[in-house]
């Protein structure tokens, strides 16, 4: 009895509690309603895929929320991650293009971090303006056109690899939870994890032992930029042809799926899992509202409204477990 | 001369006297900068397009452009001087521009005025209960309401766009009122934005409620200490912005009779770039209204420059970024080093 | 005291907990004006959080506090400000944003009038507050228009013990007030403290220093753990005593009423 209440109450206190709540529920509600379709091969195959894709910036934003500060730009490098992939490619080959595209998102994060804590500027207004500026960058390097790969670079194994599935399930699911895997351990059972908390929970009290805040926090903003092109890289191997609005408004989805998951932008909170799950959530119920013969305006207002509910949950959730809060602020 | 040697100088000369007030003065009149490059701008732009720039017919739209943009600016600026953000703002623009063209032909304009600031109001009045008064971040508050409101907005118009054709439009009372007027060539919307920011500017710097906002926002707890009620202070702040956008909206959506889906998009990122390029703190408690829309002419001109030069308009979204972040980075060092010769 | 007259301020079995943490523990306390209250007690004893209460800041979460024998429904600053409680605390109080002037008056500024309208009175503001502030000893050079921002830690201190003063308060509570000041700002504060008991005001002096509060209250009110472990008159009990009881976490006190 004690040991299954104390159980529960570690699991209502995760904060990726309310994102397994809300998937649960959902895929109840998905399976019961079931209009036709949403568990056939290719529904699920797309909504794995979308997921993993999504799932990959949703946790460089987690990285970033972790320690206290946000990244509007990962929409824009997303976008010019993949389009630099297919325009790379002739000068550079196909694993050329990639390594160019992984250190360049890189730099990006550098830049951003530097900007931010060097420079001492809010991290909304930077990477606000990497949103902006990576955004108009893709429209100078590509005009108006459509860039696509050739036939050879499509069949190169690198985009075989990265495209293609295995056991049913494309191989960038399978790369997306092998990543995963790895921000997990490395949160959940590294100096740097525990230090990553450390940073976002309380700056100072960190800092007086010894971490160095800004170290951490540029190595979080790097990870962030180069998920999110690497994100780029398996939408293009899948799909090898590209418009200059790839990625538009990704980076709120992508901060969506961070905060259904569980993270908080007061720094100190967030979960492998929650992320994975927050994307899924975001992604199936795109699906379903397809599915539903919905219109595609519909989908961005219940991300609006889910992205509210969940918070509005965890506060009052927050409320409940840890009490009154003060009758003044 | 370094800064330490003027502070510790015996006997002040009127030279280092006259930097120092002129350096209080970056401190105090924080729309000094932004001014100072408005103009310095609109002279390299009127020289190196021959004139151009400065000529009437393109200051006519120029001030248009400003107009529209400063407007929801000042808003913004008053939630940014609460310590909060407003990223919705674009959507509730696109929500009045289209309740306005949905009500007009039928209940005529001041009615669609009404109901399109009404629901200006009760989006901000949302933004604000759940910012205010259950403590949520107010960029994820806002995120949420920008695709709440896009995604209703899409839905209004199914995909499609609303319009009113001009000659319907001239037909209605009062409709030159909002935007379709003109004096001396130029849309009367910049009437409009300069009620808006004697009237708020009024509020912030020489009434009781704008001495509150300022101290919400630079320090909420000792505002809380002195009585000031934080929660509704923030509150008004969100509602006023909601109005603003929405009036935004309308004027817009007067001067070209016509709003689909994609009204307002990135409006938010403007606005919001305006506000900083205007000397307004993202921390809070420091903010301008005159700076504010010197910050939104700024970007309109740089707009019109780039179109006017024949550069490529994508090429806006990159020089508007690079200059936030250089306005910015300036903006914290020159204050810096102001404070330090004091 | 004198059990006749209505305290100013009275606490009846007050309790406040945030979630699981028991902050302040069955409470009771009357407080008479023209009495200045040494309030002592460890870090954490809940000193801070039972004035909190007492300004508005935390509701209680049960137990009840009169002002002047009138039962207190709502707790928000304003009500505890409108009765004429000031509380004076170390790091809260001033925004660094605004300048003199505006801080001295903000919340309750004066204001004029123009068609109904309510426009800021920056004279009356200026006048009154550069009147206050100079005589709480600082700088001639220091203008009510400056920003707080560029006042020392002893200035401010001034700033607010001025504020307290000008607004004629019935109850002005301070907490930890000496504790970033040089000694002879430190002796100008207490004397302050004082002079405002004398002028009949009811002072709450919060420190932790027993010695400095023995030889200034006319009371004592120790705390420890949330809860009121002694209340007892200066002339009952020396310093050393005090002390003790502190050190004793109240274990062996047998005064608790």
């Amino acid at each position: 009895m004690d040991t299954a209440k104390l159980h529960w109450e570690k699991v209502i206190k995760r904060p990726d509690f309310g994102a397994i709540l809300i998937a649960t529920v959902l895929f109840l509600g998905f399976a019961t309603l079931d209009y036709d379709g949403f568990f056939n091969a290719f529904t699920m195959r797309n909504v794995l895929h979308f997921s993993a894709i999504l799932g990959l910036v949703a946790l460089g934003q987690t990285l970033v929320l972790i320690v206290k500060e946000v990244d509007l730009s990962v929409g824009s490098v997303y976008g010019i991650g993949g389009i630099s992939y297919i325009l790379f490619e002739p000068q550079l080959g196909v694993i050329g293009a990639a390594t160019a595209v992984l250190m360049g998102a890189a730099l990006i994060g550098l830049i951003n971090a530097a900007l931010i804590l060097r420079g001492k500027l809010s991290a909304v207004i930077v990477t606000l303006c990497g949103l902006f500026f990576y955004r108009g960058a893709i429209y100078l390097m590509t005009g108006a056109g459509v860039p696509r790969f050739a036939t050879e670079a499509r069949q190169h194994w690198f985009n075989q690899l990265l495209g293609g599935q295995a056991m049913g399930i494309p191989n960038s699911v399978w790369i997306f939870l092998l990543v995963a895997l790895i921000f997990h351990l490395l949160l959940t059972r590294s100096a740097f994890g525990n230090q990553l908390y450390a940073v976002g929970g309380d700056a100072p009290s960190a800092l007086s032992r010894g971490v160095r805040n800004d170290l951490i926090k540029t190595w979080a903003f790097v990870a962030c930029s180069v998920l999110a092109a690497f994100a780029g890289i398996l939408t293009i191997a899948d799909r090898p042809q590209t418009y200059v609005s790839m990625g538009y408004q990704f980076e709120l989805e992508a901060i969506a799926a961070a905060i259904v998951g569980g993270c908080s932008l007061r720094g100190g909170r967030g979960t492998v899992l929650g992320a994975i799950l927050g994307a899924l959530i975001i992604v199936s119920v795109r699906y379903q509202l397809v599915g539903m013969g919905a219109p595609s305006s519909w989908f961005i207002t219940f991300v609006g409204v889910l992205l509210i509910s969940v918070v509005v949950f965890n506060r009052l959730l927050g409320v409940w477990i840890y009490g009154k809060q003060p009758a003044a602020e | 001369m370094t800064a330490t040697t003027t502070t510790h100088g015996p006997a002040d000369s009127v030279v280092i006297r006259t930097r120092r007030s002129l350096m209080r003065g970056l401190v105090h009149y924080r729309e000094t900068i932004a001014v100072l490059v408005a103009l310095v701008l609109t002279l390299v732009f009127a020289v190196t397009t021959n004139g151009v720039f400065l000529n009437h017919a393109n200051m006519v739209s120029v001030t248009h452009v400003t107009a529209v943009l400063a407007i929801i600016a000042i808003g913004q600026s008053l939630v940014i001087c609460a310590g909060e953000i407003d990223i919705s703002v674009g959507s509730i623009f696109a929500m009045g521009a289209m309740t306005f063209l949905a009500l007009a032909p039928e209940f005529g304009v001041f009615a669609a005025v009404g109901t399109a600031l009404l629901v200006g109001f009760m989006i901000g009045a949302f933004n604000g209960y759940l910012v205010a008064y259950l403590g949520i971040p107010s960029l994820i508050i806002t995120l949420s309401s920008l695709f709440i409101f896009r995604g209703i907005a899409y839905m209004l118009v199914q995909d499609g766009a609303l319009r009113i054709p001009l000659a319907e439009r001239l037909a209605m009372d009062g409709y030159l009122a909002f935007g379709s007027g003109t004096f001396f060539g130029f849309n009367n919307s910049v009437l409009w934005m300069l009620a808006f920011m004697v009237v708020l500017h009024l509020v912030m710097f020489t009434m009781p409620f704008g001495n509150r906002l300022l101290a919400v926002g630079g320090d909420a707890k000792s505002a809380t200490s002195r009585g000031v009620r934080v929660r509704r202070v923030k509150l008004t702040a969100f509602i006023v912005v909601g109005l603003c956008a929405a009036f935004a909206g309308i004027l817009e959506a007067n001067k070209v009779g016509y709003a689909d889906g994609t009204t307002g998009r990135l409006m938010e990122l403007e606005a919001i770039a305006a506000c900083v390029v205007g000397g307004c703190a993202l921390a809070g408690g420091r903010m301008s209204i005159i700076g504010t829309i010197a910050g939104a002419f700024i970007l309109a001109s740089i707009q019109s420059y780039l179109v006017i030069t024949g550069t490529t308009p994508q090429l806006y979204l990159v020089v508007m970024a690079t200059f936030v972040i250089c306005a910015a980075l300036l903006d914290a060092r020159v204050r810096q080093w102001a404070l330090r010769l004091r | 005291m004198d059990n006749n007259k209505t305290p100013l301020i009275e606490v009846r079995n007050l309790n406040l907990s945030f979630g699981s943490f028991h902050a302040l523990k069955n409470i009771d306390l009357k407080l008479y004006g023209g009495e200045l209250i040494g309030l002592v007690g460890d870090n954490g004893a809940g000193k801070t959080t039972l004035i909190n209460v007492m300004s508005g800041v935390y509701a209680p979460t049960s137990g009840e506090v009169c002002f002047a024998g009138r039962k207190v429904e709502k707790f928000h600053p304003k009500q505890a400000i409108e009765f004429g409680i000031e509380t004076i605390q170390q790091s809260v109080g001033l925004c660094d944003n605004l300048s003199i002037a505006r801080n001295f008056f903000l919340g309750r500024e004066p204001v004029k009038r123009i068609l109904g309208i309510p426009f800021l009175d920056f004279k009356a503001m200026r006048k009154a507050s550069n009147d206050v502030v100079h005589t709480f000893g600082l700088r001639d050079n220091v203008s009510v228009d400056d920003e707080v921002a560029t006042l020392s830690g002893g200035e401010r201190q001034s700033v607010k013990i001025g504020r307290a003063v000008a607004f004629k308060n019935r109850v002005i509570i301070m907490d930890e007030p000496t504790n970033h000041l040089s000694v002879r700002e430190r002796e100008h504060v207490n004397e302050l403290a004082q002079q405002l008991k004398e002028q009949g005001l009811l002072v709450i002096y919060i420190t932790h220093d027993v010695y400095q509060v023995h030889r200034l209250a006319d009371r004592v009110v120790i705390m420890e753990n949330g809860a009121k472990v002694a209340d007892v008159r200066k002339d009952e009990m020396s310093a050393d005593d005090l002390e003790q009881i502190i050190r004793d976490g109240g274990r062996n006190c047998t005064d608790a009423a």
